[in-house]
């Protein structure tokens, strides 16, 4: 099994569904506010991603009951969910390896 | 600026459009009246988002002409993109090979060589104008779509 690294916005695109299902718009915010601020996205770069992610199954439409077409909720699926966990387990390996080598340079 | 804005979706295919057209007009008007009243915010909102509609629908274009058919699809810029150098050199070669030309003519002959080489070089200095200002439109897309890293995605097998 072989992961590589997401970028900084689909990551925070991934974490902003693993918490709950959300539309567009709430997935803008939530990334703004997750970020500090730095992770702005475009409604083109969103939904760019969006639509790939969609065509990996790594989220999915919420099926509602009165669905407007301008405002539609995603939700991770398990494969998405099981990838971004990989992702964050690379990124906390990467982490505790980076703290080791600090450690040991200022010791 | 909505007007605009759903102007500019025209620029993607009639699919996507289709698909994701209302709602991203719906959040685009949404974070619009969110917005910070400040000159700057301003700003820096609307060039974020029609440089990220423009990288969008292009994208959406490669992606709908060539699907999965192309292993490099959405610009993968990753270690192995190069931009071909070579070609800059090689225009630069024929463009230096036609000016000189050009120069030793019109020492050869009068004022009417003279003429038609300054004309010729206007109309080169203005197509390598065209070209450069195209060649920075092309990069600054392509480090758009680098930036979003949504090309990534296909490269994780699970």
């Amino acid at each position: 099994m072989e992961t590589f690294a997401l970028s900084e916005p689909v990551l925070l695109v991934l974490l902003s569904l693993a918490e709950q299902p959300r539309h567009g718009y709430s997935i803008l915010k939530d990334v703004e506010s997750m970020s500090g601020g730095r992770g702005l996205l475009s409604t083109g770069t969103l939904y760019g991603a969006l639509q790939r992610l969609l065509d990996q199954g790594w989220i999915e439409r919420v099926e509602e009951d009165n669905p407007a077409r301008d405002r539609r909720t995603y939700r991770l699926t398990s494969r998405g969910r099981r990838n971004l966990q990989m992702e964050i387990e690379r990124m906390r390996h990467l982490t505790k390896v980076a703290a080791l080598r600090i450690a040991r340079k200022e010791a | 600026m909505i007007t605009v804005y759903c102007w500019l979706l025209c620029l993607y295919p009639g699919s996507y459009r289709g698909e994701f057209g209302e709602e991203m007009t719906s959040v685009f008007r949404d974070a619009r009246s969110a917005l910070s009243p400040a000159l700057a915010a301003k700003i820096s909102f609307y060039r974020r988002e029609f440089c990220g509609l423009l990288s969008g629908a292009l994208c959406a274009h490669f992606d709908r002409l060539f699907g999965s058919a192309i292993p490099f699809r959405r610009f993968n810029m990753q270690s192995q993109f190069r931009f071909p150098l070579f070609t800059v050199l090689l225009m630069l070669v024929i463009f230096a090979g036609l000016v000189l030309t050009i120069a030793e003519a019109s020492s050869v002959a009068g004022d009417t060589l003279g003429l038609a080489w300054r004309s010729l070089v206007s109309i080169l200095v203005f197509m390598l104008l065209i070209m450069c200002s195209t060649a920075a439109v092309v990069c600054g897309i392509l480090y758009r779509l680098r930036r979003s890293g949504v090309h990534r995605l296909e490269n994780v097998n699970s």
